[in-house]
């Protein structure tokens, strides 16, 4: 008995160890990848699996088959489309460049560590794939946007052509905007609104006057910014430029006084008392008319666009200049991942999705009949009886798909917005750390421990729910004793390195 | 015989378990995914410095022992009680009737029980607020923001979320004695109080003990959702509410670093292991039987 | 003695009343609030006694009724097949771990228990499904990966075997001249019933609560189970609630359904296995049985 029991133990171990040793060997072998690839004609398609956030469409599969049949003509490929959920992007992502799973493009961002994956070695210099194939891409984007996601001076990834720069403002109900005589045009910063919000407050009582736009955040969390992120964290550029000098905005008076400015809204009673806790979305609440107004990044149509959305004409009071930083051109791009094993047909899908009205439309869309009708030549609609809650293909995200200036344009859009929004991004203020990435790289272990005080902290402040007074010293003080100094230090350091070299 | 019946489940740890544990080396590696987890380069400590490198580090392992030492002695009290009542109810519909109500918690996930949270606790819109406090006069409370109930609250909602789970394994444990004993006893004429102490009690302790040691292997995680879907995230109430989980949760939510997540499970693991270690001992100097291993 | 027990009898019914009612309310406060007038809540707040009854969320979820109905039966056969495998699984290794006779059956043990301490983390496992077993995308990956067996549930099954099982029952049972295999499967089992029904009411609970395997494994849409289609949503509405994601350029909308709408899919995720369980109970009773004519 005892030999046998023996025996067993023996061979589970050398199983366990024979299997880890085939495990190891194939997580190795194949990640250098082969990439030779030829035109010829007489190849078999290539599949292209590209990677995006979006929930799965009913009809994803149908509108796959007719782009199959585009992209097979031109480029002698095909596609195959893979949506992942936004809450699961990230992890989802890793695990499968991790386990190198065939991913030919994705959808990558600096907020999503777009610097970090780089740093790791998990995407392809695209520079000379982009000279070869990216002839379409090259005219759509300006150089600038282009080289903004430089790491090390080698392009990682490209953005869509879409909006590069945003201003912030308020978006409000024009109803009640009417009802009560207000002038939108009479405000001119965030102080003139405490007027605008008294009257909602009194007059209508079931109303919150402000919300936040995303669940769960503060009004000015995604509305109302005035520094250059610089990819996030603490550290920023405060007003774009203060001679790039990288500050903890977290200890500036202007913070400060944002602070004293909410913490008086929540007093009064213009946000909801629960607004740190619930996991309401403001646009929904706008929609459902439990909501005044909220704070947004803005682009040229985003009251259009909003209207759309909540269902109620919407007005828009811009309260910042439009500025373009790294982040806001960073924030979504497309990069082909080392495990493509045919970057070449990678680029040149992409290169398609920047060029091909026919394909972006299709990708965008969907099928011409089935999923919207042409009112003209550019213009769309919803075919007859169907509405946005029954349409069986729209991903809801245009601006990620490629050239969104290839977009027919919607019968609520203003038809000439695709001019509008090249100007916008023109003629927006560049930040002057534009192109900066920051790698956090040295700086983890600070990171992860102030990831924790901002979130102790933040949200409570800026919902007015915590009294400035008493808990902002406290935040400051925190985030010190997390390490706060060290990551400025370190992101000031890259920036002035990085300044050099610009020179 | 008897190993060849062992084989398939054995067969199974090995893939699901055994095989994978030579990731913990990536606890150790900065790593790289052109370089592959073997490849990758050794960091030694690096990836656990943020574990204790931050002023919280006393908060979240206080935080962690002291509510999983009140959640297993609590519900150990709880369950117990309750299974062995409930194998006292003869009318067997109400028995029936219990026993699924009982159950009925755990099957909601914790996300839902956030929300559900919520709507007690709301300012705005809480059953508690709107209801049940302005039937007493006392004015509303900010739930949300006062850290001090949510000890209270947590334990509540663990207690009533996962004590049914642990009462039904003890109610199969009691249905499981012979009822001989009992008919014996009768006879013998003892009450219910001493039938219960000296019948029940002895012979469901070889299964409280293994549950209750399981649960002391594991003292260094938390339940995840209730720590953090629970209190809705909420900042303000995270001096009574972070525990290890979610501290890592929150750290590495942008960083996505694989090597610090799994450092903070070795160092989860390794406290863990070491307790058992303990206890295991400790119980098998007083029963052999009882013990684990 | 008649009063005595009478008393006894009503003492401890309204304990278990009192504890009913506790464990019933929050769900009544679910199955009301998810029929409650999304307005009326705003405006009265949560209530047992909904202002203005509205089927609204129904109606938004009964949108999607194909897929709903579809994820319905990727869990049915998850949840059955998972649960009658995990099963013959988790007590064919108990069985063996309760035996004195098993040689080094402390270090099998805690071969066993060792599981439950430490694992590999998410990366490691990942890679073991996906490449050497070629999972990913299949119904396999729902069931298989993590839930199938747990070393929890053999402890707690080689325990209850070894304190519930009389030893001579066995003895006798070889003596007749039946295999372990034998003896396992005609006098074991039966004599097991209670614990048995209490496992599987777990691992099917599991296995119906469970989205993570189908986050992880699971990218096509056709095997979504429900949980992992309900809970896509939740979780969505979390991301963007804490990720600086949700206020880029990305106008990610999150899709984010009202509260009654969040209320009404934990009730169509729940209601089923509640239908489910008193079919678990009738096991426990005849456990009882069983084990009383054995005894």
């Amino acid at each position: 008995m005892d030999r046998r029991g023996k025996k067993a133990v023996y061979s589970i171990l050398t199983l366990a160890i024979t299997a880890t040793m085939v495990l190891s060997g194939c997580s190795t072998k194949k990640a250098g990848g082969e990439s030779a690839s030829t035109d010829g004609k007489n190849e078999a398609p290539y599949e292209v699996t590209m990677a995006f956030y979006g929930n799965e469409q009913k009809d994803m599969q149908e509108v796959q088959n007719e782009m199959n049949k585009l992209i097979q003509s031109k480029i002698n490929a095909t596609v195959k489309l893979l949506p992942i959920a936004v809450s699961n992007w990230a992890q989802q992502t890793n695990l499968m460049l991790a386990s190198n799973e065939k991913i030919d493009l994705m959808f990558t961002s600096s907020l999503f560590n777009y610097s970090t994956q780089v740093a790791k070695g998990q995407l392809t210099p695209l520079d000379d794939l982009l000279d070869k194939d990216g002839e379409g891409i090259k005219k759509a984007l300006d150089p600038s946007q282009l080289s903004a996601s430089k790491v090390d001076g080698k392009i990682y990834g490209v953005t869509p052509v879409r909006d590069l720069a945003s201003d912030y403002g308020i978006l409000m109900r024009k109803d009640l905007l009417d009802k009560y005589h207000i002038d939108a045009a009479n405000i001119k910063n965030i102080n003139d609104l405490d007027a605008v919000f008294q009257v909602i407050k009194d007059k209508e009582p079931a109303i919150v006057p402000l919300v936040a736009k995303n669940p769960g955040t503060a009004p000015f969390d995604a509305g109302y910014i005035t520094y250059d992120p610089l990819g996030g964290g603490v550290g920023v550029l405060p007003d774009y430029d203060n001679n790039m000098k990288v500050v903890d905005f977290y200890e500036t008076p202007k913070y400060a006084e944002q602070l004293s400015t909410l913490r008086r809204w929540y007093q009064q009673g213009f946000m909801l008392k629960d607004a740190g806790t619930s996991k309401q979305d403001g646009r929904e609440m706008v929609k459902a008319g439990k909501a005044f107004a909220y704070f947004s990044n803005l682009k040229p149509g985003s009251e259009i666009e909003a209207s759309r959305k909540s269902g109620k004409e919407m007005t828009v009071v811009r309260l910042t200049p439009a500025y373009a930083t790294t982040d806001s051109i960073t924030g979504i791009m497309w990069s082909i991942p080392v495990n493509s094993q045919n970057p070449e047909k990678a680029m040149k899908l992409l290169n398609l999705l920047y060029s091909d009205k026919e394909l972006y439309n299709l990708f965008t869309w969907g099928i011409e009949g089935k999923h919207y009708v042409k009112k003209s030549d550019n213009v769309i609609d919803y075919p007859q009886g169907v509405d946005i809650q029954s349409l069986g293909y729209n991903f809801g995200t245009p601006y990620l798909f490629g050239n969104q200036f290839l977009s027919y344009t919607w019968t609520t859009e203003d038809p000439d917005i695709w001019n509008k929004m090249d100007k916008f991004n023109r003629g927006a203020k560049k930040s002057k750390a534009l192109g900066f990435s920051f790698n956090v790289d040295n700086v983890k272990t600070e990171m992860a421990a102030v990831n924790n005080v901002l979130s102790e902290f933040r949200v409570g402040l800026e919902t007015g729910t915590l009294d400035p007074a008493e808990n902002l010293p406290k935040f400051i003080e925190k985030l010190k004793a997390a390490g706060s100094d060290k990551i400025i230090s370190e992101k000031q350091k890259q920036l002035d390195e990085w300044a050099k070299i610009q020179k | 015989m008897l190993l060849l019946m062992m084989l398939p489940g054995i067969f199974y740890l090995v893939i699901n378990n055994y095989l994978p544990m030579f990731g913990v080396v990536i606890a150790f590696k900065d790593f790289n995914y052109t370089k592959g987890i073997f490849g990758s380069d050794w960091v030694g400590f690096k990836n656990f410095e943020y574990l204790f490198k931050t002023s919280d580090a006393f908060v979240i392992t206080r935080n962690t022992i002291l509510y999983n030492g009140v959640f297993i002695i609590l519900n150990l009290f709880i369950a117990v009680g309750l299974a062995v009542l409930l194998n006292e109810v003869k009318q067997r519909f109400l028995s029936r009737f219990y026993q699924s109500v009982i159950l009925l918690p755990y099957l909601i996930s914790m996300v839902i029980i956030g929300y559900l949270t919520f709507a007690v606790f709301s300012m705005d819109s809480g059953l508690l607020n709107k209801s049940i406090l302005p039937m007493f006069g006392i004015s509303e409370i900010s739930w949300y923001s006062e850290a001090k109930y949510w000890p209270y609250i947590l334990t509540f909602v663990h207690s009533w979320k996962s004590a049914g789970y642990l009462c039904v394994i003890y109610l199969a444990a009691i249905i499981g004695i012979d009822q001989e004993y009992y008919e014996a006893a009768t006879i013998d004429g003892a009450g219910k109080w001493r039938q219960i102490k000296s019948i029940t009690f002895p012979l469901i302790m070889p299964v409280v003990t293994v549950m209750t040691l399981l649960q002391i292997g594991r003292i260094f995680y938390s339940d995840f959702g209730l720590f953090y879907q629970v209190p809705l995230n909420t900042g303000a109430l995270q001096s009574t509410t972070n525990v290890i989980d979610t501290y890592v949760y929150r750290a590495l939510m942008t960083l996505g670093d694989i090597g610090m997540s799994s450092a903070a499970g070795l160092y989860q693991s390794l406290v863990g292991f070491v307790l058992v270690f303990i206890s295991n001992y400790v119980v098998k100097k007083f029963n052999s039987d009882n013990a684990l291993f | 003695m008649k009063t005595r027990n009478l008393m006894w009898q009503w003492g401890i019914n309204i304990i278990l009343m009192l504890v009913a009612c506790v464990c019933i309310l929050p769900f009544v406060l679910l199955l009301t609030s998810s029929i409650t007038d999304e307005q009326a809540i705003y405006q009265h707040g949560y209530s047992f006694f909904p202002e203005k009854i509205s089927f609204a969320a129904y109606e938004y979820l009964l949108n999607d009724a194909s897929g709903i109905l579809h994820a319905y039966g990727i869990t049915i056969f998850i949840t059955v097949v998972g649960t009658a495998c995990g099963l013959i699984l988790t007590a064919l290794l108990a069985y063996p771990l309760s035996r004195p006779n098993l040689p080094f059956r402390n270090l099998w043990s805690f071969f066993v228990f060792f599981t439950m301490l430490f694992n590999g983390g998410l990366v490691p496992t990942y890679l073991v499904y996906t490449q050497l077993l070629d999972m990913k995308n299949t119904i396999w990956a729902l069931i298989v990966p993590g839930l199938l067996m747990n070393a929890f549930y053999v402890m707690l099954m080689r325990t209850f075997f070894v304190t519930s099982i009389p030893e001579p029952v066995i003895e006798s049972a070889k003596i007749d001249g039946a295999g372990e295999l034998g003896t396992f499967i005609r006098i074991v089992l039966p004599l097991s019933l209670p614990i048995l029904a209490t496992v599987g009411l777990f691992q099917s609970i599991n296995y119906w609560n469970d989205w993570f395997n189908g986050m992880i494994y699971v990218t096509d849409s056709s095997l979504f189970s429900l949980q992992n289609l309900l809970n896509r949503i939740l979780l969505d509405i979390q991301f963007l609630a804490s990720s600086n994601f949700g206020s880029s350029q990305a106008d990610v909308s999150s899709n984010a359904p009202m509260e009654t709408v969040r209320m009404a899919m934990a009730v169509i995720g729940v209601i089923p296995i509640v239908v489910a369980y008193p079919f678990f109970q009738r096991f426990f009773v005849k456990g009882l049985t069983v084990g009383a004519v054995k005894g």
